[in-house]
């Protein structure tokens, strides 16, 4: 049976990710381990408490020779004009969660709002990707 | 203190005229989002999304009243001024020359997406803005 484990996203700063990802989002630390023989390679991921099997890598942007210079910069800015993925999260009380993340400092994109397939709202990490919290709902077959 | 690229703080005025379309904002709110004066706001928010904050904003206020027209049974002056735009009139001109027919033909013409397909709002709402086009390139196509 092949299953999800970790995916991985970019981060301006690990640092900061890790402190928004576990401090404001509430997730565990699932690894966080620094290789000198990999140049300082920092393996960092977190996941939510109830999944103990599923992470997210926050991963810095390498510099050469893992990633030319050019590729890096090119990383960078679709990461900040927003264009480098999703994290699509689920909550099974989406106006409660959006209420406990913006008590922690979250900044939400989308206030949770009626859709055809649940509740859902949105925010970013502190380097742009975008992670929206969607509270779905069965939809009766028409 | 961590290094933020420049166009981070366009993508939040960008996040601005998503999530809060609905209201009387402007550019010059998106500059103040990106803190940045509006010249060189609206400069630098083309060089890197490719079109001026004034069609962003535009484009999404249609995209959203276009979403409203196919899934509820809301009349197009409450879409009109649900999704920001001040008047029945403009929002009418402006809908029927982006979008190639008026609010009421194109309810008539698409079924709700949901009827086919769980979509998230977000992907909806990227892949349905519309092109922007001005009344200079309108040449009553449909579109495009």
């Amino acid at each position: 049976m092949i299953k999800i484990s970790t995916a991985q996203v970019w981060v301006n700063d690990q640092d900061e990710a890790l402190a928004f990802y576990t401090k404001k989002l509430g997730f565990d630390v699932r690894s966080d381990v620094t290789v000198p023989e990999l140049g300082n390679f920092r393996w960092l991921t977190v996941g939510p408490a109830e999944q103990p099997d599923i992470a997210i890598a926050l991963m810095a942007i390498p510099g050469p020779p893992v990633m030319d210079a050019e590729t890096a910069g090119q990383v960078r800015s679709l990461m900040s004009k927003g264009y480098s993925g999703t994290i699509f999260l689920t909550t099974d009380d989406c106006q409660a969660s959006y209420e406990e993340l913006r008590s922690r400092g979250v900044d939400f994109v989308d206030q949770p709002e009626e859709r055809p397939y649940g509740i859902d709202s949105s925010f970013r990490d502190p380097s742009g990707n975008h992670i929206r919290l969607t509270e779905v709902r069965e939809v009766a077959k028409v | 203190m961590v290094f933020a690229p420049p166009a981070r703080h366009l993508l939040r005025a960008k996040d601005l005229a998503d999530g809060r379309y609905a209201n009387p904002l402007g550019v010059d709110d998106l500059a103040r989002a990106a803190r940045l004066s509006r010249a060189h706001f609206s400069r630098e928010f083309r060089r890197t999304f490719g079109e001026s904050p004034h069609a962003y904003l535009l484009t999404r206020r249609l995209e959203r009243a276009a979403a409203l027209l196919r899934t509820t049974d809301h009349s197009v002056a409450e879409v009109c001024f649900s999704v920001g735009f001040q008047s029945v009139g403009s929002f009418t001109t402006t809908f029927t020359r982006v979008y190639g027919m008026s609010p009421t033909a194109y309810r008539a013409a698409f079924p709700p997406a949901a009827d086919r397909a769980l979509i998230p709002t977000c992907v909806l709402r990227a892949f349905g803005r519309p092109q922007h086009r001005t009344f200079r390139e309108d040449n009553g196509s449909g579109r495009t």
